[in-house]
């Protein structure tokens, strides 16, 4: 018989790339996606199936985390084998603005999951996949980070997610529950949400060759991070809940850079040569031409910040043999033709005498 | 001016030892509970200080009832000592124990950052968030490996603590005390169990206690003195997390069997094993080491299990 997954957080990045390699499995995929006046499926509108067909296999339900009965309502129709947690409010520098519902989708969220399988007596037969995060280690106590990296997280974001990752365990350690952290290091792709840094970048940089943006600005160039590709990253959450015994991994690729490095590698994709001048808030990027098209704005540096994560996929490596495929420059490579294809678009609607919008904020 | 002190949790045990202290110290007290108007503050009552001690509804869930109370009160320092407090109730009340001690917590730093005065914060941590430490001794630097519901929450509330401190500078601690017993302790908690039972046992000179694990170590100390350790940290010139503990670490039996002796009976009589009693996943062994205390604020516990026990029971018998 087939086997149901269910996937909350199903319109994201991860959520998108998850449900595709689900369906290729032969998963029938279940997805909770909230309600919005806009839609919100842009990712997923290729796997989309009319209702009104035989044998559908991808199937999407209205619900949000922090309704507690339509949790349970889905589960209960859904019963799944598989239940994916990728739900959050997912952006660290929003969590400083919304701490209350940051805690309330990433901590409570799952938390209701859990009792759900509970509630519903599906401890023996549903296994759970928690979305966990490097951001748990913030302020690195070691280097690399591993499995047993003591955690320090550094914003409202993370120390929700520092909930969800200890209840998690609890509910493993107490009721048996087959369940497990992921704690992924940033992974990126050309679907990854616009305000995130990496995505951010590709994008102004691409629209910035077509003339249609002047300037890119970032707040704290110096942060490094290990990036992989969420393509590769939703391969080792299935792994994770195909083993014999529930376990915690980390998933990153063990290769660090700065978003300096991310600039200059978009860039150089780009046939963009960037020239930097001046330190830090004065610390200005140039084109051949001498034209300012990269500056530091304060208003993204964050009251706390990440400066370094560096993990360590030995774990994952040695007990799963996984190992990530897509490389640094393929992935900026990748995004940065994307982003491009898009300006180019945008360029064409423009020169046509239709209106294009910048979405920068 | 007296220094103006709001304890939020004022009902409970900590809460009314801090109420006392802070009372002879000279502060105008203020405390709270979820129903100010039908809650009997029976340990205040108990302490003799209900009259002193101004009481104020609010829900630490209820961001409107926590800013209102701030604006209110305009205390000097607020003690966090509300929430649930239990962690045998936290796996039947899993969301109460996350909305009351993280929600709970983030809306009083949001409301104090929202209010913009310069308040000093102590939240309670607590031993809970260790987990097992095995033959070590937890200290300020030990990580977390949380094992129950009231744990996880205790634990990203001491985060939620760190990071305000850190990203907005409040002034804003957490002490990480170990288990502290007295009197006033309700009935669920295990110590207080046998205490009461121990005494009526004494009175009617036959009968039983149930008990789960009996070889669950604890370092036990005497809840009045510990309030203080909570003081001293707001008078500090920096804000700082402490681990609060008497260093001395005991079985249950050790506790059952003192308590016992008390009374000149022996324990093996009168005490049976109950696995009902136990929790979906406990602690062996919880250990502190108070060292940082010591040399910062100069605190150090005066009282450890046996003088605990024995000071309960003397008062139970009174």
């Amino acid at each position: 018989m087939k086997k149901k997954a269910l996937i909350t957080g199903v319109t994201g990045q991860d959520g998108a790339y998850l449900a595709e390699f689900l369906l290729d499995k032969g998963y029938e995929v279940h997805g909770i996606k909230r309600r919005t006046s806009l839609f919100n499926t842009d990712r997923i509108d290729h796997l989309y199936q009319d209702p009104h067909e035989l044998d559908q296999r991808f199937i999407l339900h209205h619900g949000d985390m922090t309704d507690s009965s339509c949790l349970i309502r889905i589960m209960k129709q859904v019963q799944p084998d598989e239940v994916y947690n990728l739900a959050a409010q997912s952006h660290v520098a929003v969590s400083f603005e919304e701490p209350e519902y940051t805690a309330d989708s990433d901590a409570l969220g799952p938390l209701r999951l859990l009792e759900a399988i509970r509630l519903l007596g599906l401890e023996k037969k549903t296994r759970f996949y928690q979305a966990s995060t490097s951001e748990l280690y913030g302020e690195v106590q070691e280097t690399p980070q591993t499995e047993t990296t003591p955690f320090y997280p550094r914003s409202p974001y993370a120390v929700a997610k520092l909930y969800a990752y200890w209840i998690t365990v609890n509910y493993r350690e107490a009721y048996g529950i087959y369940a497990c952290n992921g704690i992924l290091f940033n992974h990126e792709s050309p679907i990854r949400g616009e305000t995130f840094v990496t995505r951010k970048i590709t994008r102004a940089l691409a629209r910035i060759k077509l003339g249609l943006q002047e300037c890119l600005f970032l707040g704290n160039m110096d942060a490094k991070r290990d990036w992989g590709h969420a393509k590769d990253y939703v391969e080792m959450q299935w792994l994770m809940l195909q083993q014999e015994k529930p376990e915690d991994f980390v998933i990153a690729t063990g290769v660090q850079y700065s978003v300096r490095d991310f600039v200059n590698a978009a860039g150089k994709e780009l046939g963009i040569n960037i020239s930097w001048k001046g330190n830090g808030i004065d610390e200005k990027g140039y084109d051949a031409s001498g034209k300012c098209i990269v500056a530091v704005d304060q208003r993204y540096f964050r009251p706390t910040e990440v400066e370094t994560l560096l993990g360590d996929p030995g774990k994952a490596k040695e007990k799963l043999g996984w190992a990530p495929k897509i490389s640094f420059r393929e992935l900026v490579a990748e995004m940065a033709s994307e982003d491009l294809k898009a300006a180019e678009r945008d360029e064409l609607v423009k020169n046509h005498g239709y209106k294009t919008m910048d979405y920068h904020e | 001016m007296a220094k103006r002190a709001l304890i939020c949790g004022v009902s409970g045990q900590d809460g009314g030892y801090l109420a006392q202290l802070l009372l002879a110290k000279g502060y105008e007290v203020f405390g709270t509970s979820r129903d100010a108007q039908i809650s009997p503050f029976q340990n205040l009552s108990l302490l003799g200080i209900k009259d002193q001690v101004r009481c104020e509804s609010m829900s630490l869930n209820d961001f409107r009832s926590v800013i209102q109370v701030l604006i209110n009160v305009e205390p000097d320092e607020v003690y966090n000592l509300a929430g649930q407090s239990s962690v045998g109730l936290s796996f039947q009340q899993p969301v109460e124990a996350l909305e009351s001690i993280c929600i709970g917590t983030l809306n009083l730093l949001e409301a104090i950052r929202l209010t913009g005065k310069s308040v000093k914060l102590y939240n309670a941590g607590s031993s809970e968030c260790f987990g097992d430490v095995g033959d070590s001794q937890a200290n300020e630097k030990t990580p977390f490996h949380p094992r129950s519901p009231y744990a996880v929450a205790k634990a990203a509330a001491f985060w939620e603590v760190a990071n305000y401190r850190e990203a907005y500078d409040l002034f804003a601690c957490s002490g990480i005390l170990f288990n502290h017993e007295s009197p006033l302790r309700p009935d669920r908690f295990v110590t207080r169990k046998i205490i009461s039972a121990v005494c009526r046992i004494a009175k009617e000179n036959e009968g039983v206690i149930r008990l789960g694990n009996m070889d669950i170590k604890r370092d036990w100390g005497w809840a009045p003195e510990y309030v203080e350790a909570m003081w001293l940290m707001l008078q500090q010139e920096q804000p700082d997390d402490f681990v609060i503990a008497t260093g001395e670490t005991n079985s249950l039996q050790d506790f059952v069997a003192t308590a016992f002796s008390c009374i000149g009976l022996d324990w093996q009589n009168h005490v049976e094993t109950d696995s009902s009693l136990l929790r979906p996943t406990d602690l062996a062994v919880s250990k502190g080491d108070p060292q940082k205390a010591l040399r910062v604020l100069g605190w150090k516990a005066k009282y450890k299990m046996k003088d605990v026990v024995k000071m309960m029971v003397d008062s139970d018998m009174a």
